[in-house]
């Protein structure tokens, strides 16, 4: 199984095996415990449970004392990617909502406005097309990477 | 008589004094904003009050409305906690005026120590011994500016400039050469008429190499006033304090003594009731000067319970009812030490920051202690101060403390919101900590640049394992968020998903 997370030193590829209860990366393995938290292997000799959990896209491990936010690249997602622009570019607050569901927007046109580091920023609609999901209200906190709206774009 | 006692704070200290309350027998009021109506201190309350107002200002600094839930509610005492309103001696006298008894010293004795300058001349008539300096009283900055300059003379360099109605840093300036005093002195005052509404500034010669140590007292009505051994918080970041521990490991018998001593007499000296603590700043050789008395109980206040045996909080319940104070002689025992959890990111230059916890388990067993105002499921916003949480441990010795600390914060888990757990697990191997040589500028003098971790890159491996395990495993499907766990019941899992849209 594939998988793409975004670390702190940049986008790293993952690629699982299964074999019957345990996973396989490599020479590192991981089987999955009844309460939900995963015994990790590592190649090293190193071994010790990982506590996991997800909150937008990202997944927040702890393993050994450490903890990490890694945020899972959807395959192929157009909305969650850098050109989206539908998903919370730093935590903050959401100010003001500008459509609502099934409004038929232009590109350019402001859907939503968010308050992050004392400073509004404006979410764009990236082309032309309708909405089809609205997340958040007025005054709701958001966190970084969270979908704020979907919308569908025209087909041309 | 008390019996009933309002907690005009929020948080973490609101819990404590509402579990003391309750384990002293006493009914207790929370009073809280309407963005803290899930938290953890409502809930502890027998009663719990709606502040109107969206701002800090309209809230937990609102004196009328404040007042007027005590009367409301029937409240015969009144806890401030600590910030908030807790060394405003205006709303003390205003307390006591309604007829509420003030958990804490008398309005008096807040404004003389809440005035730096008047506490320096009310210890050094004490005999307490002040740092070198010189106070300048004047209002008037041409005249200020003078006078500093010529007091600078007698100091002597390096010196420190210090808001008479400072704290925090703030009105706070160093000065190493004479050049710059001008410059600074100007500085420190606007940004202490901004900061206090009071400009006045006053001189300290600046002791470099010294240790942040305190006495924790405690008097009665009763012409008792003790004081419970001393804490170092010598580990500070921009004078926040983030790892604090009893006894100090250089201490000597002798010196605790002679600083015990002195405090008491600081006390003494301006009449002092219930809990206070007197800050001290210890030169490597061996001599001590009084910084300023703390009049109201302190975020560190839980290593000394644990070296004493006393439950500071619940004698200052006592005291404040006219009882005497329940604990006798004192031994001082074992070693304790206290660490702050910030919702921070140490890594990035320690930016506050916000988010779920998704989870949070604290470590458990023998000698571990978690004060908290926060509970898993919570949500931390830019709203109030970012602590989390105190982890406390006790072991009989420093290095069994040290090795206990350690232990319970790699065991610390929190997903969701980024802490400065691990720079606090990574203060535990610094040499001048486990050495106990720990001296106010540590942290600057060993990360100038800012801190990061040290990670094994094998340990990314694992997390990025596990991460890729959870997504395969579905372990996010396993059960929705918090925010919608309505319908779930038995007990809760641990993978919690916050995502509000569904892949």
């Amino acid at each position: 199984m594939h998988h793409q997370f975004r670390t702190a030193q940049g986008p790293v590829e993952i690629t699982l095996a299964r074999a019957g209860e345990v996973w396989h990366l490599g020479e590192h393995q991981a089987t999955v415990e009844h309460d939900g938290r995963l015994m990790i292997q590592l190649a090293s000799g190193t071994s010790g449970f990982a506590t996991v959990a997800k909150v937008g896209d990202a997944w927040w491990v702890h393993f050994e004392g450490h903890t990490f936010c890694l945020e899972r690249i959807e395959p192929g997602a157009s909305q969650s990617g850098d050109e989206g622009g539908l998903t919370a570019p730093m935590p903050g607050k959401v100010l003001d909502v500008l459509v609502e569901v099934g409004q038929l927007v232009e590109a350019g046109q402001t859907l939503m406005v968010l308050e992050a580091m004392k400073m509004e920023h404006r979410i764009l609609a990236s082309a032309p097309g309708q909405v089809t999901g609205i997340h958040f209200t007025v005054g709701e906190q958001v966190q970084q990477g969270s979908v704020l709206l979907e919308m569908v774009e025209d087909e041309n | 008589m008390v019996s009933k006692v309002l907690v005009a704070n929020r948080g973490e200290i609101a819990c404590r004094v509402l579990r003391a309350c309750k384990e002293a027998g006493l009914t207790s009021v929370a009073i809280y904003a309407a963005n803290d109506a899930k938290s953890l201190f409502v809930e502890l309350a027998d009663q719990a009050i709606l502040l109107e107002g969206d701002s800090i200002t309209d809230t937990y600094l609102n004196q009328t409305q404040i007042l007027q839930i005590a009367a409301m509610t029937g409240a015969d005492a009144l806890h401030p906690g600590f910030g908030f309103l807790s060394e405003r001696a205006e709303f003390a006298r205003a307390v006591s005026q309604a007829g509420i008894q003030w958990i804490g010293p008398s309005p008096n004795a807040i404004e003389r120590m809440g005035d730096k300058m008047s506490a320096r001349i009310t210890m050094r008539e004490a005999g307490v011994p002040v740092i070198p300096g010189e106070e300048i009283e004047t209002e008037n900055e041409e005249e200020a500016l003078i006078a500093i300059e010529q007091a600078s003379t007698r100091v002597g360099y390096p010196l420190l400039l210090k808001a008479s109605s400072g704290g925090g840093g703030k009105g706070m300036r160093a000065v190493h050469h004479p050049e710059d005093l001008l410059e600074a002195a100007r500085s420190a005052r606007r940004e202490a008429l901004a900061a206090f509404g009071d400009g006045r500034v006053y001189l300290e010669r600046l002791l470099t190499g010294s240790k942040h140590v305190e006495i924790q007292i405690l008097a009665d009505r009763h012409g008792r006033t003790i004081h419970l051994g001393e804490r170092e918080c010598s580990v500070q970041r921009r004078h926040q304090k983030v790892f604090e521990e009893a006894p100090c490991p250089t201490m000597t018998e002798e010196i605790r003594s002679a600083m015990g001593k002195a405090a008491v007499a600081a006390a003494m000296a301006v009449n002092y009731e219930g809990a206070g603590t007197v800050e001290f700043l210890l030169a490597p050789t061996g001599e001590f000067f009084f910084l300023e008395m703390n009049t109201r109980i302190q975020v560190e206040h839980p290593v000394t319970e644990l070296i004493t045996g006393v439950d500071i909080v619940r004698e200052q319940l006592r005291i404040a009812a006219g009882e005497p104070m329940s604990c006798g002689e004192l031994h001082l025992r074992g070693h304790a030490i206290e660490v702050r959890l910030y919702a921070e990111d140490a890594a990035n230059n320690f930016l506050p920051a916000i988010g779920p916890l998704a989870v949070f388990l604290p470590p458990e067993g023998p000698g571990i202690r978690l004060d908290t105002g926060v509970r898993q499921g919570d949500e931390v916003t830019p709203n109030y101060d970012p602590m989390l949480a105190k982890l406390i441990v006790w072991a009989p010795s420093r290095a069994e403390a040290l090795q206990r600390m350690r232990r319970s914060l790699d065991d610390f888990v929190v997903l969701g919101t980024v802490t400065n757990l691990r720079f606090l697990r990574e203060l535990c191997d610094v040499t001048d900590v486990i050495e106990g040589t720990t001296d106010t500028t540590m942290i600057d003098r060993l990360w100038p640049e800012g801190w990061s971790p040290s990670l094994p890159d094998e340990f990314e491996d694992g997390a990025l394992m596990a991460a890729a395990v959870a997504e395969s495993a579905g372990l996010h499907r396993q059960n929705t968020s918090n925010h919608d766990a309505s319908e779930h019941s038995g007990p809760v899992s641990p993978f919690i998903t916050l995502k509000r849209r569904f892949p």
